[in-house]
């Protein structure tokens, strides 16, 4: 099996997997980083959400060998004990029911703050539609990325 | 409030080897109603730490409800525990914490005495060991911030200097409850446990378990329900890198439907062991399986329907007051409209999944189960297993809704273990779990109403026709179910009433889906009231209250009888909150509706706009519930919300159809679920009062669905009677 090199929170891995393996399976499987969950395995429900290069990205339609260029962050390396705004945004509004889409919505929600960090409610809605959560923590998840914005404003 | 313990020996304190002590509660001697197991057995529901920590034992399964908070809570209030330093412990199964499954929004309406009774036991035994130790009155202690509390002196002493003395107190026999005006927790925010593991991806659901030496599998079922496998070639999917087996699963092999009702139906298929999740995800796209479909009906939706509608006719009674055909003579007018409501998956968020290490005849399971109870039930049945040979973990759960209360994934899982001996972490595909859900059923439901000359209900005939989820046996027959229940709303309201239901076989697997039959059938019950308010040209609050009646108490059935006055009230607190009497722009319209569930009281409007495209965009949710005491206000809103989202998604998309025998959706972009931008601000009220708390998970959903098609209609002058709106 070939081997690649990967930069996961800014640790270079290195793990043998076949080339199309999906970043989902080798952060999962391969590195034990499981905040990354697996939801669809089509793009289509944003469980998977990580950050390569900066942007969001579904990890389990991202081959192994497309991701080895740049940093990917995953909701384990988003911040030291949870500091990061948007995750203490979640703990003060409580947001999470079952809590397993939460690290896809955070990692949205962290992207979305980064490149436009006074988002409008539309452009809320326009950042995280690409993540769904089942049990309804939507309207706290809207409330949670305007606070997270107003801790970046401070 | 005092509540005496007829029983003693109910509760057991030890000092453990550390210093800690341990107060083990009988459970069931806790539950007067209950008979006494043979052997008493005390589950440690309270450790006191010698440095002060405390541990709480939470003992359902959490599954996004909140239990894992909430009873805790329950307890730490009684005790008079520090909330900041109270660790909570996830219990395992065991029979010792009675029961544990979780469903029917039960939890705090069964935990909550349990919980009660045990934490003021223990409190009460460290202000007697306090008292002895101070020389001072019982009556001048009480416990706050695991301290007792000597009121007269301000003098304290924390729990942990109290745990020798208190473990040679003899045990009360009556327990006194605290005032609940004197709750310190219950009734706050308290932000969920595992909060900081939940935003930094450290919590542990039963997908993550890794064990040593374990291999991953997942399995390819036929899609066609009650199908089998033929042959299959897995020459390619061994070729795979990484796959290490491949397994057939074979229902008759494994006692098929030997294991009865609501047990696991084992459907055909093959399963593919390998070194990761992707090795096996792609192993089974290699498989190349002949099916056997010789069984399957080969049904299909719009036959199906068919068949409910032919059914109408054909009904058993399951509930008669008065006279409906008396009713029906004696009539000014009458009304009768036919609703349709699909068959809907679960869709969790996290597939199923289950882990299992099955050597030497020991069977250890992390199953992300609703009903673990069921599932030991299953392994004993199943392999000839003794209690003590299973042991059962209860991880966090990526959503349940229903579907989790039935074990056939873990069952599966148990199998592959013992067959190739090593721990094994089962995942199914999305697709498979899309497609071998235990689906709500789908049903036709007739409602036909006898009117007074003021246009108000004298006599009320609810037929309901379907495949039923109690019937156990699908295809064979068996006894019937019921899909309707002697209990339904307006059970006890209208002197004429009939609840009938018509019973139809299919290959459907059918189970409970959250709210379970009100999730089908308050659609149909309120929309017709709607309706018949608008036939009456009257405002739908105003009718709806007149067919409500004075406030009293209505007995419904057995010992079960409903306080009409609550429902008035949450009822007359949303027409308010709402808006309900200002008027909209053209193009916007309210929906209202308002039942009871699991004891508590909920009135729900709902406001959209429809553009000229027919697109409905929901702009608001007005709700206010009663469910007595709220214990942990953040969860129980969490609670409405979820449930008002759940029931707008199904209403608007949800539906699952069958087609050649088979589910036709099989992921998220068939499978639509509602989006950010599509989800309206809710506003929830919660009626304060000091009776006893009652259950939050399941009432929130039903009234959403007819709310939703009242408010369409009040838009658009256009009735929606099948559902989901959305096609």
């Amino acid at each position: 099996m070939p081997s690649y090199t990967l930069t996961v929170n800014s640790v270079k891995k290195t793990v043998s997997v076949d080339a199309d393996t999906p970043l989902l399976w080798v952060l999962r499987d391969e590195l034990g980083l499981t905040g990354t969950k697996y939801g669809c395995g089509k793009g289509l429900c944003g469980a998977c959400t990580v950050q390569y290069k900066g942007n969001a990205v579904r990890s389990c339609t991202l081959t192994v060998d497309s991701v080895l260029e740049g940093n990917i962050t995953t909701i384990e390396g988003l911040s030291e004990g949870q500091n990061h705004p948007v995750q203490q945004a979640w703990m003060e509004l409580d947001v999470p029911q079952c809590g397993y889409c939460q690290s896809g919505q955070i990692i949205s929600a962290a992207t979305l703050l980064s490149k436009n960090p006074n988002p409008t409610e539309e452009e809320i809605n326009a950042g995280m539609a690409g993540n769904i959560c089942r049990c309804g923590t939507y309207t706290r998840i809207r409330e949670a990325v305007q606070l997270a914005a107003s801790k970046l404003d401070e | 409030m005092k509540n005496t313990l007829k029983r003693r020996n109910f509760i057991k304190l030890t000092v453990s080897a550390s210093g800690a002590l341990i107060a083990g509660v009988h459970l069931q001697s806790c539950m007067p109603k209950k008979p006494l197991a043979e052997v008493h057995q005390f589950s440690p529901l309270i450790k006191i730490d010698t440095d002060g920590w405390i541990s709480l034992i939470a003992k359902n399964p959490e599954i996004g409800q909140g239990v894992k908070t909430a009873l805790p809570m329950i307890l730490a209030e009684e005790l008079g525990a520090n909330w900041n330093k109270v660790e909570v412990v996830q219990a395992d199964y065991d029979t010792i914490y009675d029961e544990q499954w979780a469903g029917g929004s039960y939890a705090i309406i069964l935990n909550w005495d349990l919980m009660r009774t045990a934490g003021a036991m223990v409190r009460q035994v460290l202000i007697e060991a306090a008292s002895k130790k101070m020389n001072l009155p019982v009556e001048e202690f009480i416990t706050k911030n695991s301290k007792v509390f000597h009121t007269k002196s301000n003098k304290t002493l924390p729990f942990e200097e109290l745990i020798a003395e208190a473990s040679q107190i003899p045990l009360p026999e009556e327990v006194e409850f605290k005032p609940t005006d004197s709750f310190e927790i219950v009734g706050k925010n308290i932000p969920q446990v595992d909060l900081d593991k939940l935003v930094s991806g450290g919590a542990e659901f039963a997908i993550d378990i890794k064990l040593p030496e374990m291999v991953y599998a997942t399995v390819l079922k036929n899609p066609v329900f009650e199908g089998g496998v033929s042959s299959y070639d897995d020459a390619d999917a061994r070729l795979v890198n990484g796959v290490i087996d491949i397994i057939e699963l074979n229902n008759a092999a494994y006692g098929g439907r030997l294991l009865g009702p609501n047990s696991p139906n084992f459907v055909n298929g093959v399963a593919v062991i390998a070194n990761s999740t992707w090795a096996s995800f792609k192993g089974a796209k290699k498989l190349k399986v002949v099916w056997d479909n010789s069984n399957s009906r080969k049904e299909n939706t719009t036959e199906l329907f068919e068949r409910f509608h032919a059914q109408l006719p054909n009904t058993s009674i399951e509930r008669k007051d008065g006279d409906i055909a008396k009713a029906k003579r004696s009539a000014a007018s009458s009304f009768e409209a036919i609703y349709e409501v699909p068959f809907l998956a679960h869709a969790t968020m996290e597939p199923m999944n289950c882990t299992v290490d099955f050597r030497d005849d020991l069977c250890e399971v992390w199953a992300p189960t609703q009903n673990p109870e069921a599932l030991q039930e299953g392994l004993i049945k199943l392999f000839g297993l003794k209690p003590e040979q299973i042991k059962i973990h209860l991880p966090r759960i990526g959503g349940a809704f229903g579907r989790r209360y039935y074990v056939d994934y873990a069952m599966d899982t148990a199998i592959l273990s013992k067959k190739i001996g090593k721990p094994v972490k089962l995942t199914w595909t999305r697709e498979e779990d899309i497609r071998h859900d235990w689906y709500r059923p789908g049903s036709v439901q007739k409602i036909s109403a006898s009117l007074d000359k003021e246009g108000m209900v004298t006599g009320w005939q609810h037929i309901l026709a379907n495949a039923s989820r109690k019937t156990s046996l699908g295809r064979e027959g068996g006894p019937a179910g019921t899909e309707i229940d002697e209990y339904d709303f307006p059970a006890g309201l209208v002197p004429n009433l009939q609840l009938e239901y018509g019973h139809v076989l299919s290959d459907v697997p059918l189970g409970q889906w959250r709210a379970v039959a009100a999730s089908a059938n308050a659609f149909p019950v309120h929309c017709f009231l709607d309706e018949l308010a608008f036939l009456n040209k009257m405002d739908s609050i105003d009718y709806f209250l007149k067919f409500l009646g004075p406030k009293r108490m209505v007995p419904v059935v057995g010992d079960y009888e409903f306080d009409v006055e609550r429902l008035i009230t949450v009822v007359e607190k949303v027409r308010q909150m709402s808006g309900w009497d200002t008027p909209l722009p053209k193009g916007q319209g309210r929906g209202f509706a308002a039942r009871k569930g699991a004891g508590s009281f909920i009135a729900e409007v709902v406001t959209v706009r429809v553009d000229e495209n027919e697109k409905t965009k929901i702009l608001r949710v007005d709700a206010v519930v009663d469910c007595g005491i709220v214990v942990n206000p953040s969860g129980a809103k969490a609670q409405v919300e979820g449930g008002i989202l759940e029931g707008l998604c199904a209403a608007l998309y949800g539906e699952i159809t069958i087609k050649d025998g088979a589910a036709e959706q099989s992921n998220f972009h068939d499978y639509k679920w509602m989006r950010m931008g599509e989800v309206p601000g809710i506003h929830i009220e919660f009626i304060k009062n000091e009776l006893p708390p009652r259950g939050l998970g399941e009432p929130p959903l039903p009234p959403a669905i007819p709310a939703l098609a009242n408010a369409i209609y009040a838009a658009t002058g256009k009735r929606i009677r099948k559902l989901p709106i959305v096609k």
